[in-house]
């Protein structure tokens, strides 16, 4: 590729040895998600993954969004995972037994079938506009310009997401709260 | 550029994506399952923040930060499913909750 | 005189009309009457017309009218128009004439029939369809008026439709007279292609070549063969006779059958261009007339007696009209139809008197029950068989005449037949008389006889019995060739004789001669063998069978057109229709219901599968992109 014949400065290495191990980490952590038997282990498997992946936002400038994935995913997303795991109670999977039956053929067929198409998009677009990627302005990712994109050339889709986040709040208050029955009858919890 | 170009990241997006996609077809637990459609999520993010970086075009970052919203969101409401689920002592088995069917 | 011909046509057709839309709230009789007073005024009509016709010079007696424009294409044009002229009024009077009388004897013969009102319209009907047909001012209106009379025909001989017999005598009789129907068109499309026109004001001759002339020659006298009962389609005629007798009397004796002469005689510059079809015509006539004479000797049904005399006779009008004496032809068409529906009606009364019983071995001696009648039919059957000074001595002998007045071998051979069917009629009819009216009564008849308030039958009945019964006598007098010929005279202009075809007043004697001996001979022999029973019937197996299969026509035609048709389409409906045509629907429906059947597994219900076929999905059309890329 292209990008081993870039002459290997110190802060290139540098950069190199980070997202190799980001990657690393970030798809094991995926394997990891997918494979444990215990949803406990699967969602601090997943806490992993996040961290990688903002790891390698940074490596990309985009700190504004690396500090929000922390921030939301992490912080949010997964502690709710978390909450919901323990309040459902354990529920143990055996996810490879019984052998692949038809549907996990198929869905590795699908899944590889997808994979095997994006990486023969990439390597055609090799040629072509991937090649140079070029600098970008220090202000490229910080949080200001990020506002200053999200509020100004963008300003519907932040609208839209609010609505949907609004939504969603209600919903899940709707699917959380339990019908009281009539008559004083006590309410399971 | 420093480090990889953006075709590894892109790489890197597809086999997570992948992952994730194999996550949600094999596993039977919901939970198991909504965890899987993360690490989906999160792979389209990856891809669009590397496009982002590559094009210089603050919309990629911008459209992350609305799916990470969205994923948020729709967390929220699937989680609420499993707790009424589970509130009605239903089984969290996909395979089980097929009373959709035809 | 168009005034005359227009009231003459429609009055009858206003009486099926009438009778059509008052239905079931007037009563029977009223409906009868309807239509006997329809046909009297088109006879007013047409004797209005005559009289118009009369007070004009020769010349101008022909004069066609239009009422529209019927069908335009290009340059072609049809009007609905009419031909008055000295024939088609002699069609007319006839028509009109002895159609009244006979609708007026329907009136006693129909009495009491559950479905008397439905008879009258169709007859009527009838009147009006042959009407048209003798008056249509071009080949498309006496084509119209062609197929109505076939329908009419059928709707009649069908009139008892409980009796299968009836339906398949009526279907046969229609689907024999389609055939005609067909080669007339064919011949209309050769006319049209050449001379891109069918009114009978153009000269056709002009632009036919001499093979088209032939070939629409041709398709006429199939149309005319057809409708006129001659070999090889004669046999629907004897089967006709399941209608009821006025309808034998009206439709298969006196005018429909004789639609072909007419129409030979209408369209006589074409014949005559196509002078060997012409001559075919006359051979045909010829030879039908032999046969049905040999078959008529073994019937032991009254009508069908009479309608193989019918069958016999018209082929003397077809061989008169096919030498080229035209008039002599339509002259014996007249008489015919006046001894031929005397004929006819007399059997009538005794039908009627003998609570419907048809065979002649059960109805010895009933003459001394019913003198009127024997007086009746024994003029009819003089008329018939020649005998001067009845009507068919004047008219069937010119034709017989005109044959030798050709001069040529086949002339001569039809001048043989003719007087040889002489003989054979002389012998039929008096074989009829003989075992019908003398002597005494059998049992059967004393038993089963019923005459109707002391006479033999209603006055609606006798009445125009009696009328035929003198016009047979003494009609034959309006022309006797060698001495006076007003009515040869009178068609001078619409059909004026071949010159090849006038006989000279020598043959005309002795071909007189010759036909009055040998009818004699025949009546002779008749009542030697079955009155006074002093020889015996000939054995004769081969020819008594012969002639009881009636030439196996009927035999053949089964074998070639019915069987075949029938197991052509049993095996259409068995291996086609109900297969592949009416399992479609069934099928389609199954199928539609397995295809359901088979897509209602992808609901599973489980969220892995359709998870799955989303990124299935996804991946086919990334594949896409790919490739469109």
């Amino acid at each position: 590729m292209n990008a081993l014949v870039v002459a290997t400065s110190a802060g290139n290495v540098l950069v190199w040895i980070v997202w190799v191990v980001a990657g690393f980490s970030c798809l094991a952590a995926g394997v990891a998600v997918i494979s444990f038997s215990n949803p406990f282990m699967s969602a601090l498997a997943l806490i992993g993954n996040l961290a990688s992946l903002a790891v390698m936002y940074l490596l990309l400038s985009a700190e504004f969004v690396a500090a929000a994935q922390v921030l939301v995913y992490a912080g949010a997303v997964v502690v709710m995972f978390l909450f919901v795991i323990g309040y459902v109670g354990p529920r143990h999977e055996t996810p490879w037994s019984g052998g692949p039956g038809w549907q996990s053929v198929a869905a590795v067929g699908a899944a590889a079938a997808l994979l095997v198409e994006i990486v023969v998009a990439i390597g055609l677009e090799a040629g072509g506009s991937l090649s140079h990627s070029g600098e970008v302005g220090a202000a490229f990712g910080s949080p200001a310009w990020i506002g200053r994109v999200f509020l100004v050339d963008h300003l519907l889709a932040f609208e839209i997401t609010s609505i949907v986040l609004l939504v969603a709040a209600v919903g899940g208050v709707i699917l959380g709260t339990h019908v009281r029955r009539q008559q004083g009858e006590e309410v399971p919890s | 550029m420093l480090g990889p170009g953006v075709a590894w990241y892109i790489a890197v997006a597809a086999f997570l994506f992948g992952i994730g996609a194999l996550g949600v077809l094999i596993r039977r637990n919901t939970l198991v399952v909504l965890l899987s459609l993360e690490l989906m999520l999160n792979a389209g993010n990856l891809a669009l923040i590397a496009f982002s970086r590559h094009f210089h075009n603050g919309a990629g970052q911008i459209f992350a930060l609305a799916v990470m919203a969205i994923a948020a969101s729709e967390v929220c409401v699937g989680l609420g499913l499993v707790v009424a689920l589970n509130r009605k002592q239903l089984s969290l088995d996909v395979d089980k909750l097929s009373e959709l069917r035809g | 005189m168009t005034a005359g011909s227009w009231l003459c046509l429609l009055a009858p057709l206003g009486g099926t009309i009438l009778i059509t839309l008052l239905g079931t709230r007037i009563s029977r009789v009223a409906a009868a009457w309807i239509a006997t007073t329809s046909v009297f005024v088109g006879f007013g009509g047409a004797v209005w017309a005559f009289a118009a016709m009369l007070s004009r010079q020769p010349e101008s007696r022909s004069e066609i009218t239009t009422a529209w424009t019927w069908l335009q294409s290009g340059s072609f044009k049809v009007g609905l128009e009419l031909l008055v002229d000295p024939l088609s009024v002699v069609m007319m009077l006839i028509v009109s004439g002895v159609g009244g009388l006979i609708v007026l004897y329907s009136i006693g013969y129909m009495d009491g029939d559950d479905e008397e009102r439905r008879y009258f319209a169709y007859i009527s009907f009838f009147v009006f369809s042959m009407l048209l047909l003798v008056e249509g001012g071009n080949l498309l209106m006496l084509l119209v008026g062609w197929g109505l009379v076939g329908l009419s025909s059928y709707l009649l001989i069908g009139f008892w439709h409980d009796r299968p017999s009836a339906v398949q005598a009526a279907k046969k009789a229609f689907i024999m007279n389609a055939f005609g129907d067909a080669t007339m068109a064919l011949a209309f499309f050769i006319l049209i292609a050449h001379t891109n026109s069918l009114s009978f004001a153009t000269d056709f001759n002009a632009h036919l070549s001499s093979s088209a002339a032939n070939f629409v020659a041709l398709g006429l006298l199939g149309g005319a063969v057809a409708k006129s009962a001659q070999i090889p389609l004669q046999t629907w005629l004897p089967d006709a006779m399941e209608g009821p007798t006025p309808v034998s009397a009206l439709i298969h004796a006196a005018t429909m059958v004789t639609a072909g002469v007419y129409l030979i005689a209408r369209t006589y510059p074409l014949f005559e261009q196509a002078r060997t079809i012409e001559l075919l015509a006359a051979g045909t006539g010829a030879l039908t007339l032999l046969v049905a004479g040999l078959i008529a000797l073994v019937q032991t049904d009254i009508k069908k007696v009479i309608a193989y005399s019918t069958m016999s006779q018209i082929g003397y009008m077809f061989l008169g009209a096919g030498v080229g004496a035209y008039s002599s032809g339509m002259f014996h068409l007249m008489t015919h139809a006046f001894f031929k529906a005397l004929l006819f009606m007399t059997a009538g009364l005794i039908i009627h008197a003998v609570a419907n019983e048809q065979d002649i071995r059960k109805l010895r001696g009933i003459g001394q029950l019913m003198p009127f009648t024997k007086w009746c039919f024994l003029a009819g059957a003089l008329a018939l068989v020649g005998i001067p000074p009845f009507s068919g001595f004047f008219s069937k002998d010119p034709i017989i005449s005109s044959a030798a007045a050709l001069g040529t071998w086949y002339g001569w051979i039809f001048w043989v037949c003719g007087v040889a069917g002489a003989f054979l009629t002389g012998l039929y009819t008096f074989r009829l008389w003989f075992l019908l009216f003398p002597g005494e009564p059998t049992p059967f008849v004393r038993e089963h006889y019923h005459d109707h308030h002391g006479r033999e039958g209603a006055w609606t009945m006798l009445v125009p019995v009696g009328i035929l019964a003198v016009l047979a006598t003494f009609a034959g007098w309006l022309q006797w060739t060698p001495r006076w010929d007003p009515f040869t005279k009178w068609l001078e202009p619409a059909a004026p004789t071949l010159a090849a075809a006038i006989p000279t007043n020598t043959q005309e004697y002795y071909t007189s001669a010759a036909a009055v001996i040998a009818g004699l001979v025949g009546i002779g022999l008749a009542w030697v063998i079955y009155s006074e029973q002093r020889i015996a019937i000939p054995a004769a197996p081969f020819w008594r069978r012969l002639f009881e299969n009636k030439f196996y026509f009927d035999w053949l035609y089964d074998r070639i057109f019915y069987e075949p048709a029938v197991a052509t389409a049993n095996f259409l409906r068995r291996d086609f229709e109900d297969p592949v045509i009416l399992q479609t629907g069934p099928d389609l429906g199954e199928a539609t219901i397995e295809t359901g059947g088979l897509v209602r597994r992808l609901q599973t219900g489980l969220l892995r599968t359709y998870v799955f076929f989303i990124a299935a999905g996804a991946a086919a059309v990334v594949l896409a992109f790919l490739i469109a890329r």
